[in-house]
């Protein structure tokens, strides 16, 4: 069989990574530059996307690289996936960022649709295509302006204050319809 | 708003971790989940019940290549950790925290800005009977390599006030955050100071006793968000040492 089976490849990505975090955690420097190899476009993409500055995104990807230097013995791979413990920590450090420089997101309307290319999602196992599937499909469950504004705000790291402007509603209205997303959300991903 | 008196009911703090696991919050409202999250495990669970939920929309982030120069700084950003000269050696001190910045790497400069005042009588030989600041005065003065900055910090133990001056903090996005770094090398946040002109902390009890002769005082710049910060995010700008007047 010359062609791998996607569903193996994958798990054998996912190893991979499980064991250079491992060794990250040991201080190995090689090991490190191996986890930047495998993460650092789709990191980089989330630091871009939320600061939607460049230099700040290569500022920030710095930090995330230490903050991954720091705190990989904290990571247990039986509690959590590795790609997206590392993509946690890059969206949460973008946000810190944003938050500190109190700056107002300005992503494009349409940028909550943008999804990642097929090359970078064929790392992907299937289980993880199988929840990434299931939580849009809770969100297209909910009413459109909330799906649309908990979408703006995970991808786009919008505030309650950006979302209310840019969907020109008040603040109030804006928390309801957060709040009971939510709400909607977390029973739909709890039944499926 | 978010009341830290009273404790909001058990719908509103899962909502409330929700908002904060998306990002949703900004300044105060913010600065209180963060702290709500460190003060009480069971609203940080439900914190870590939403980042689950939520972890596999990462999945669909776009991927952009990182410049290639990124690689680069990071590892000189790890070189700093590994150096060994006698200043470095000491700001090797920042374990479990921050990696130092070679290109950053603050000086430990001292220079006594204060001048103890004349100690106060005491009278007859008194029984301490729990460990206390050793000092009635302690002083340190942060300085930053290569740039301007000055933090001059005065610590009276009479009233367990620090007294801090900072001039030339570097502008930008970031609030400068004070720690201590006692001898066991585990910096703690005595929380944010003003970038220009004076600030007065009170010391909580815990800390007061590592104010002493020897012992390393720095500043990092922080997202002011989410302070006081459990450990340093970024290599300090400033550093200095406690000397006991």
């Amino acid at each position: 069989m010359s062609e791998a089976d996607p569903a193996t490849a994958a798990d054998s990505a996912r190893n991979h990574l499980v064991a250079a975090l491992h060794d990250v955690a040991r201080r190995d420097r090689a090991a490190l530059r191996r986890v930047y190899d495998l993460t650092s476009a789709k990191l980089f993409g989330i630091c871009l996307r939320i600061s939607n500055d460049r230099a700040a995104a290569e500022d920030i990807l710095q930090d995330v690289y230490i903050k991954i230097w720091n705190r990989a013995g904290r990571f247990d791979a039986s509690r959590a996936s590795p790609i997206t413990w590392l993509c946690a920590i890059a969206r949460n450090a973008a946000i810190d960022w944003q938050r500190a420089s109190g700056r107002v997101a300005t992503a494009p309307e349409d940028a909550a649709l943008a999804i990642a290319d097929e090359r970078l999602r064929a790392d992907e196992s299937i289980e993880e295509m199988q929840e990434t599937g299931r939580i849009h499909h809770c969100i297209d469950a909910l009413d459109e302006r909330a799906g649309t504004a908990i979408r703006a705000a995970f991808f786009d790291g919008l505030t309650y204050a950006d979302l209310a402007e840019r969907m020109n509603v008040p603040l109030g209205t804006m928390k309801s319809w957060i709040r009971r997303g939510l709400q909607r959300l977390k029973g739909c991903l709890e039944d499926g | 708003m978010v009341d830290a008196a009273a404790p909001p009911p058990p719908d509103d703090r899962d909502a409330l971790a929700g908002e904060l696991a998306l990002g949703l919050l900004t300044g105060p409202e913010r600065a209180q989940a963060l702290r709500l999250q460190l003060a009480d495990p069971g609203f940080a669970d439900l914190v870590a019940a939403w980042e689950r939920r939520l972890a596999p929309l990462h999945l669909d982030f776009a991927g952009q290549v990182a410049p290639p120069e990124a690689w680069t700084a990071i590892s000189m950003r790890l070189d700093g950790e590994g150096q060994a000269d006698g200043l470095v050696r000491r700001l090797k001190l920042w374990r479990g925290g921050a990696i130092l910045s070679g290109a950053i790497a603050a000086s430990l400069a001292f220079i006594l800005l204060f001048r103890a005042p004349a100690p106060p009588p005491t009278a007859t030989p008194q029984i301490v009977q729990v460990p206390a600041p050793p000092a009635q005065m302690a002083v340190a003065q942060m300085t930053g390599q290569g740039s301007d900055m000055l933090v001059a910090a005065r610590y009276d133990a009479t009233t367990a006030q620090l007294n801090l001056r900072a001039e030339n903090v570097p502008q930008g996005d970031l609030a400068p955050e004070l720690w201590l770094i006692p001898a066991d090398g585990k910096p703690r946040s005595l929380g944010l100071i003003s970038a220009n002109g004076t600030t007065r902390l009170a010391v909580p009890r815990a800390l007061r006793i590592m104010l002493d002769d020897g012992v390393t005082m720095a500043i990092t710049m922080e997202p002011a968000a989410s302070a006081p910060h459990a450990a340093p995010s970024s290599a300090p700008v400033a550093v200095g040492k406690i000397t006991i007047l």
